[in-house]
């Protein structure tokens, strides 16, 4: 594959693949695990500055990954699960996505 | 007793103050433990692929995307070591430090100090039990790195309340 354009921004994700129509339309879903060293406090600010939640819904879904695991953070479209799964690296959260099975 | 804070100094700077000599010390080595980032744990855990089994978009991200990530955390890093250099010194090993640096490298102080706390955590092999140990080896290098990444998260859980608006705690 291509090395990433001189053009490319930060924040930006270019992945050259052509995505079938199926792609498009299975629903994504970015999943948040759990590990040993980041701080609850700031896994709560990284879940409200990337997907805009308020602070329970954060807090929820911070337990959840404290407390089972994993949470499913988010369900969509899968550029948009790409440029979230980017975010958390960002951020250093371990995260992944994957084709919803639903 | 020292009390350590993060504050806007103005609506320009933010300044911690009342850092402990030992908290000093741990800051310091801060830069020598990003040059970490690439050892082969390190670089797993700072770099995951996005997808558990899908090999051509985990080769593609790694291409593609890591890359900047790595930019992105190389600077944090470059910013927080410039930053630190103007930490002030103090005369005796009771009395504090502190350092001020711009509002704008706020997010990068939050990644470096993370990218060290994640760095000590996967060249030490630290997991849960270690982060909760009751008591601390002082003479057991996986539990000095814990405790290394304990007060790194201090600090780092004080800027998270600095910037989601939460009341400060309590000083250790």
């Amino acid at each position: 594959m291509a090395p990433p354009p001189e053009t490319a921004q930060p924040g930006v994700i270019q992945i050259d693949e052509t995505k079938t129509k199926e792609d498009l339309a299975t629903p994504w879903n970015v999943i948040v695990h759990n590990d040993p060293v980041n701080l609850m406090s700031y896994v709560t600010m990284v879940f409200m500055r990337v997907f805009g939640y308020a602070r329970p819904k954060a807090e929820q879904h911070m337990l959840e990954v404290h407390n089972k695991g994993r949470s499913l953070v988010w369900s969509g479209g899968r550029e948009q699960a790409e440029h979230y799964v980017h975010q958390l690296h960002s951020y250093q959260l371990l995260a992944t996505m994957e084709k919803s099975e639903a | 007793m020292i009390e350590l804070r993060v504050q806007l100094l103005d609506e320009k700077h933010v300044r911690i103050s009342g850092i402990a000599p030992i908290m000093t010390a741990v800051l310091r080595e801060v830069p020598e433990i990003l040059e970490q980032r690439d050892s082969p744990d390190a670089h797993a855990r700072l770099f995951p692929n996005p997808t558990s089994a899908n090999d051509k978009i985990n080769k593609e991200w790694q291409q593609t995307v890591n890359p900047e990530l790595r930019h992105l955390f190389v600077s944090a890093g470059e910013t927080v070591a410039r930053d630190l250099v103007g930490i002030g010194a103090a005369k005796t090993v009771t009395e504090s430090y502190e350092i001020t640096f711009p509002v704008e490298h706020l997010k990068a102080w939050m990644s470096a100090l993370n990218q060290t706390r994640l760095i000590l955590a996967e060249i030490h092999q630290i997991d849960e039990e270690d982060m909760n140990a009751a008591h601390l080896d002082p003479h057991n290098p996986k539990h000095v790195a814990a405790f290394r990444i304990h007060l790194l998260g201090y600090l780092l859980h004080l800027f998270v309340e600095l910037e989601t608006g939460d009341e400060p705690a309590n000083a250790v």
